[in-house]
């Protein structure tokens, strides 16, 4: 993935808005960006600014209203509920605040409802899985219930599912949200060791610590990028 | 496979959820099982009491009784007689005025027995002519009349008062009436001896002694109730229209029937009665069941008048206990059970739609996972199919266990049939049986049969198959519903 030199997304006048008592809500309204392969981007901004439903466009949970998306080269726009359905099987991982996990599955199990949906046959599934939840430290926790682990334990078992189909881009809506800092911090460690193995990330904080360290912020204010509060921001 | 290993985790692990929704189908499944084999259990009662009567389902019998009063204008019960009808009643009626001065001097004591019938006659040659009519295999002729039996002392000329007779349709004048008589009447019935199987009596009725034979002997079989009321039994003799006839079997009819308290051959009756090429009833046997009911509009046709009773309106007869049950099972059991399945399925459907609803960040993550929607679909249909299946096992045992509670509690319902009481025609003497006069009587009292509900294992199979059903149905409307939801959801904080 590291020798395609074109950008994994490409985004040109993307706007999103939603229907809302007579008019509408500009969710996005109008955002040129471009991420590179292997960057870290964290996209930051007050609520209601528009980060989730940009986080929504980039995983192709949902299509934009007007604009241009390209993900690895693909106008995401025009696809079919199958192919974008595809991308998120096989193309992004997903890591959520509230960590998502299915709360009757087992942490290997949730690692394997990713693999399930390929067509990987069982055996091969749960090995991968296995293997998964030793890469985040949890080898000795498989059989544990969500209900059972902790909250920097969920957080990991969801980044294993993540990972689990070895996505080209890891998109996380504020994974320390709902972590104490110290936790948040081991959390935002491993994310950031993925990283330095070749993973595109793109992240979603409130959290000025972590925008801090990122290589890389997109501010957004009312559904636009904000120049002014964007120092680092490297748009075209 | 994933989808099932996830399946089994979440009826494990939502144990309350699989236990209401298996529970609630299974009761409603139950019901289904244990009204069903009530049912059939009732059926099965009612079967017992009525093998004896509706035994050969083919058989019925033709009489032309007088129209019911409430056809006739004013409650005349011969209103509906034509002119000739009427004199033939009169005349079949009264061949024996009872006219005192010839019966001997007065002091003298006397006998005599006079044969009465409601039922018009008809000649012997309808038998002929229904034996020949398609879809019947065989018809025997028969006659049941009162024999009035009168006894007294010959009273003197100054009490006459021109005689007195048994009337044909209206009650005496009680000045009119000597006071040194007794009456008593029997019921008569004669019989064709050369068809054993069909008639008011029939040889595997005989529960004592035997049959009539085919020969000119003077022969009777006595109803088991007469029989007992009289302590006559086999061998003895009994007196009728002033001849002796040997008994020679008693008979037993069954609940509902038609009872005569003396059978005697159709030919000796005939002729004792002055009704030599008469008969009131002609017994009908079909050649199948399938034609029991074009045969007998089509004697209605032939006979002008004619009334034809079927097995299944003697099956009418029979009440009770047993009969209310069975109603009551056919129509409010039914009835239940249908209300409580579609509950259950309703509740099932409820609680899978609320499952989804709880459920919509964890199924909108499945499909931001890259789930698609028919395999969230499938995951939430075969959750609920699973639980169908569950409440299919609970209530085919929850079923069955009701079904075998009732047999063993050994209930017991009871069939009853009533005695006529105040029939269509009016009593017209003193100690003569209300009703018509010459019909027999309907047996009437009451037996016990003990209450099982048998359940079959096609009943537990459709059990089974009613709580999948249930849970597809559940499966399909919560599926839907997760189809709708957006992967989007996911990414909501809902709490």
């Amino acid at each position: 993935m590291t020798t395609d030199t074109s950008p994994i997304y490409d985004l040109r006048g993307l706007e999103r808005s939603y229907p809302s008592g007579d008019g509408k809500v500009d969710a996005v309204a109008g955002i040129d960006l471009r991420i590179e392969r292997g960057e870290f981007v964290v996209v930051a901004g007050p609520s209601g600014s528009g980060k989730t439903t940009l986080l929504q466009l980039l995983g192709a949970l949902d299509r934009p209203t007007r604009g241009e998306l390209r993900f690895e080269g693909r106008d995401l726009a025009g696809a079919g509920d199958g192919e974008l359905t595809e991308l998120r099987l096989r193309r992004i991982g997903f890591v959520f605040q509230q960590f998502n996990l299915i709360p009757t599955l087992t942490a290997q199990q949730n690692v394997e409802a990713a693999i399930a949906p390929t067509g990987a046959p069982g055996r091969a599934a749960q090995a991968r899985a296995a293997e998964l939840l030793g890469r985040v430290g949890l080898g000795s926790r498989a059989r544990h219930l969500p209900s059972q682990l902790s909250g920097g334990e969920q957080q990991r078992v969801a980044i294993a599912r993540a990972l689990a189909n070895r996505p080209d881009v890891l998109l996380a809506d504020e994974p320390t949200g709902n972590l104490d800092s110290a936790t948040g911090q081991e959390i935002m460690s491993l994310i950031h060791s993925l990283h330095a193995d070749g993973l595109t990330i793109v992240l979603i904080t409130h959290d000025p610590a972590i925008a801090g360290s990122a290589p890389r912020v997109i501010r957004l204010r009312d559904g636009r990028v904000d120049p002014s509060g964007a120092p680092l921001a490297a748009t075209a | 496979m994933f989808t099932t290993r996830y399946v089994l985790a979440e009826l494990r692990r939502r144990r309350g959820r699989t236990i209401l929704t298996a529970l609630g189908l299974g009761v409603g499944v139950a019901l289904v099982v244990a009204v069903t084999a009530l049912s059939q259990g009732l059926a099965d009662a009612q079967d017992e009491v009525l093998r004896p009567l509706s035994g050969v389902g083919t058989d019925m019998s033709l009489t032309r009784p007088l129209r019911p009063a409430s056809d006739a204008a004013g409650g005349d019960p011969f209103a509906g007689l034509s002119a000739a009808e009427r004199k033939q009643l009169r005349d079949e009626n009264r061949p024996r005025r009872l006219d005192l001065t010839s019966l001997g001097d007065p002091g003298d004591t006397f006998e005599t027995d006079s044969f009465m019938s409601s039922q018009l006659t008809l000649p012997a040659s309808t038998t002929a002519k229904i034996s020949g009519l398609d879809g019947v295999r065989e018809a025997a002729g028969g006659l049941t009349l009162n024999a009035v039996h009168v006894t007294g002392v010959v009273p003197e000329q100054s009490q006459q008062q021109g005689g007195f007779g048994p009337p044909a349709g209206g009650v005496p004048a009680a000045s009119a009436r000597p006071d040194n008589l007794d009456f008593s009447s029997i019921s008569v019935s004669g019989v064709d001896p050369a068809a054993p199987t069909l008639g008011a009596m029939t040889e595997a009725q005989v529960t004592k002694g035997s049959y009539l034979t085919t020969g000119d002997a003077r022969e009777a079989v006595l109803s088991e109730g007469y029989a007992k009321r009289m302590g006559l039994t086999v061998g003895d003799e009994v007196r009728l229209g002033g001849k002796t006839f040997e008994v020679v079997g008693i008979s037993s009819p069954p609940l509902g029937g038609t009872a005569a308290d003396v059978y005697v051959k159709l030919d000796q009756l005939q002729r004792l009665a002055d009704r030599d090429g008469r008969v009131n009833a002609v017994y009908v046997r079909a050649a199948s069941t399938d034609d029991v009911s074009r045969v007998s509009s089509e004697m209605e046709r032939l006979v002008d008048g004619a009334s034809v009773t079927t097995t299944e309106d003697l099956a009418q007869r029979v009440g009770g206990s047993l009969v209310d049950a069975r109603n009551l099972a056919s129509k409010l059991g039914t009835a239940l059970a249908v209300v409580a399945l579609a509950a259950a399925i309703l509740i099932a459907m409820l609680l899978t739609l609320s499952s989804v609803a709880k459920r919509t960040r964890e199924l909108g993550t499945l499909k931001a996972i890259g789930w698609k929607q028919s395999r969230v679909v499938r995951q939430v249909s075969g959750e609920a199919l699973a639980q169908g299946v569950l409440g299919g096992v609970v209530g085919a045992a929850l079923g069955v266990g009701v079904a075998t509670a009732v047999g063993a509690l050994g209930l017991t319902l009871e069939a009853s049939v009533a005695s006529t009481g105040a029939g269509t025609a009016p009593g017209p003497l003193p100690g003569l049986p209300g009703g018509g006069f010459g019909t027999g009587q309907i047996v009437s009292g009451t037996t016990d049969v003990v209450l099982n509900a048998p359940v079959s294992a096609q009943l537990v199979l459709l059990a089974v198959a009613l709580s999948i059903l249930g849970g597809l149905l559940a499966g399909a409307v919560g599926g839907l519903r997760a189809a709708r939801l957006r992967p989007a959801d996911a990414l909501r904080n809902l709490d």
